[in-house]
């Protein structure tokens, strides 16, 4: 084993320390929730804070073991993307109106955290990693920044739906709440999907330029399809936003189901990929 | 002792209280001669629209002091009609009390307004610069303003908008990143439309565009406005370019349908559309509120929102008055350690000199 009992141990109770303040933090959002988001509040943001503190810590101490970015196995690829989630939102979150993404994210932590900490999506390394070397290791931490990415937008998305349905339906809610203009809702739904796709793209470009394993085809691999699908289907996300003129709500729905397919299939083609599951 | 005595839009009507109203330009002779004639120590006098009164300290006995008080009031103003209830007469605590309602718009007729306490700054402000004011009336004031600040951050007294021109401007700001470069389209001029439109330029709105059955009307309101004025038949032609619509014909039918808004939409890529639709019968058919970005609201809506806000305002009176409980008996606590040493010396040695 790369590392002992003892410090597989340590990681995984600073990530679970994390997902508890994760879960505190989607406590105190509901309360938020019911109170309309009438407040501005730095509650959920240190809150957030904290979990990212303990977060880092228990990547960097996987990290220091392994000699590389930890993005080796299913709980390390969770965690790295719920990582860039949190990264993404202590930075716009800096901003007054944009603080109650805090809240919007924190569920997603929260379960993104609960199912990396399931024991057999981390299971003992061998001797050496199965990813190893820079090239690798920038494959991945950039497709998983875009996953975060992606996240943080359909999170944008989702707090776009919520104020839209509120001026829609004239509830008063709509002008009590702090959250900010829907239009500049949709510009960070925008801006984050466009990041995202371009951490997608470079990151992709890199895994197509890495060594194959013999006996293995790039395109029969299914993360490889799955991976092509989901660049494809952001694509059409954008071009339908730009080129046709898609509306907030739609855009928005999308990004959120994009998202939702992604979280839901992201495992499952990862544990059957020769490639990236060997 | 600080008393309190005047007349509000509480306990008299305009037509009195426009009688006992002094202009600004008199004020400081006033307190000037108030003190000369030994009925108060330091005085302070608010005039405003809804309210005249006379905050002062007086070294006099509080039943002689308000005949005192009462008496210059309607001499300076040489009214003669007989007064009953109109006139107020507060004594400490209620005084500090009033005080700080009123500093907090708790006692205005738009509850929570805020432009009192500007109204109130400016009296103080104006009293201490002729040294009218002392010790007494100094701290009182400072701790009014205090409360005021107080009470507008920790409750919801002066949140939220209560008139329909205001909530509109409000919903804009929750539609659009910001104000600036939007362009307001108003459709027969109104008194209502008037007042959203200007709100909405005074937030930064970039240009107006008017029309009206009535091309002269609609003409002089853009020359007001310092916008352009269009054909009643051309309207829709100018909604690509548009973000706000507040519409207020006297139509008696949708002169906006979804079928006429759906083509428009088109051309306006993404962008929201909010219309404010302000006439009664209503000129926007309330389907196109189902079409994607448009945002309608009528004048119920609006009013709905108006009297929420209101609501919640009253509810908030109740924390507000603990608060100012709380405040005002921290003042007078303070107070008598200040009365002792302050009862030692003289506040205004040059007016002692000067009687």
């Amino acid at each position: 084993m790369w590392f002992t009992t003892q410090d597989q141990h340590l990681d995984r109770h600073f990530f679970l320390l994390a997902v508890t303040i994760y879960g505190l933090s989607m406590i105190y959002s509901v309360f938020l929730w019911r109170k309309g988001f009438r407040r501005d509040t730095w509650v959920n943001y240190f809150l957030l804070l904290a979990g990212f503190g303990l977060h880092t810590t228990a990547m960097a101490l996987r990290g220091f073991d392994l000699k590389h970015c930890p993005v080796n196995n299913l709980y390390e690829a969770t965690t790295f993307i719920a990582w860039t989630i949190v990264a993404a939102y202590l930075i716009v979150g800096a901003f007054p109106r944009l603080r109650f993404l805090g809240a919007f994210a924190s569920p997603v932590l929260f379960a993104m955290g609960v199912f990396a900490l399931m024991p057999s999506l981390d299971p003992p390394h061998g001797p050496t990693p199965e990813f190893s070397g820079a090239d690798t290791s920038l494959h991945a931490a950039l497709i998983l920044l875009a996953y975060g990415a992606f996240g943080l937008a359909a999170v944008a998305g989702f707090m776009f739906l919520t104020q839209e349905h509120n001026l829609k339906f004239h509830k008063l809610r709509a002008v009590l709440t702090l959250f900010p203009p829907i239009q500049r809702l949709e510009l960070i739904t925008n801006r984050l999907v466009l990041t995202g796709f371009i951490l997608l793209t470079a990151g992709l470009v890199i895994g197509a330029c890495l060594p194959r394993p013999a006996g293995t085809e790039f395109f029969d691999d299914p993360k490889i399809i799955w991976s092509g699908f989901l660049w494809v289907l952001y694509l059409a996300l954008l071009v339908s936003r730009w080129r046709f003129a898609q509306s907030g709500r739609r855009f928005a729905v999308g990004v959120i189901g994009a998202f939702a397919f992604l979280v839901l299939t992201f495992w499952g083609t990862a544990l059957l990929s020769p490639l990236h599951h060997p | 002792m600080i008393v309190v005595l005047g007349l509000s839009h509480h306990s008299s009507p305009v037509e009195l209280r426009e009688r006992f109203a002094f202009h600004e330009a008199r004020v400081p002779a006033i307190l000037q001669l108030l003190r000369q004639e030994r009925i108060v120590e330091e005085a302070v006098i608010l005039s405003t629209c809804n309210r005249v009164e006379i905050y002062a300290s007086t070294p006099l006995d509080t039943p002689k002091a308000f005949a005192e008080l009462k008496e210059f009031l309607v001499t300076c103003h040489d009214y003669r009609d007989p007064l009953t209830d109109e006139i107020y007469m507060l004594s400490e605590p209620q005084s500090i009390h009033h005080l700080f309602k009123v500093a907090c718009g708790i006692d205005s007729m738009v509850l929570g307004e805020t432009e009192i306490l500007g109204q109130l700054k400016k009296a103080y402000d104006l009293a201490l610069q002729h040294q009218h004011t002392g010790p007494r009336l100094n701290k009182a004031f400072q701790r009014a303003f205090n409360v005021a600040k107080h009470i507008r951050t920790e409750t919801s007294i002066q949140r939220g908008s209560v008139s329909v021109g205001s909530v509109a401007v409000e919903l804009a700001e929750k539609i659009f990143s910001s104000l600036d470069h939007r362009h307001v389209m108003i459709i027969g001029a109104g008194d209502t439309s008037e007042k959203t439109a200007r709100a909405l330029l005074s937030r930064g709105a970039q240009s107006i565009i008017v029309t009206n059955r009535s091309h002269e009307r609609a003409q002089a309101l853009a020359t007001e406005f310092g916008g352009r004025a269009v054909n009643f038949d051309d309207w829709s032609n100018e909604f690509a370019h548009i973000d706000i619509v507040i519409s207020s014909t006297a139509a008696p039918h949708h002169i906006l349908t979804r079928a006429k808004l759906e083509p428009l939409m088109k051309l306006r890529k993404n962008r929201p559309l909010l219309l404010v639709d302000i006439a009664v019968p209503r000129d926007i058919d309330p389907e196109v509120n189902l079409l994607p970005n448009v945002y309608l609201y009528n004048i119920d809506d609006l009013q709905a929102i108006a009297d929420d806000y209101l609501k919640q305002r009253k509810e908030e009176i109740v924390r507000c008055e603990k608060i100012i409980h709380q405040k005002a008996e921290s003042l007078l606590g303070l107070k008598t350690s200040t009365d002792i040493a302050g009862d030692n010396r003289l506040p205004f040695p040059n007016l002692r000199k000067s009687a």
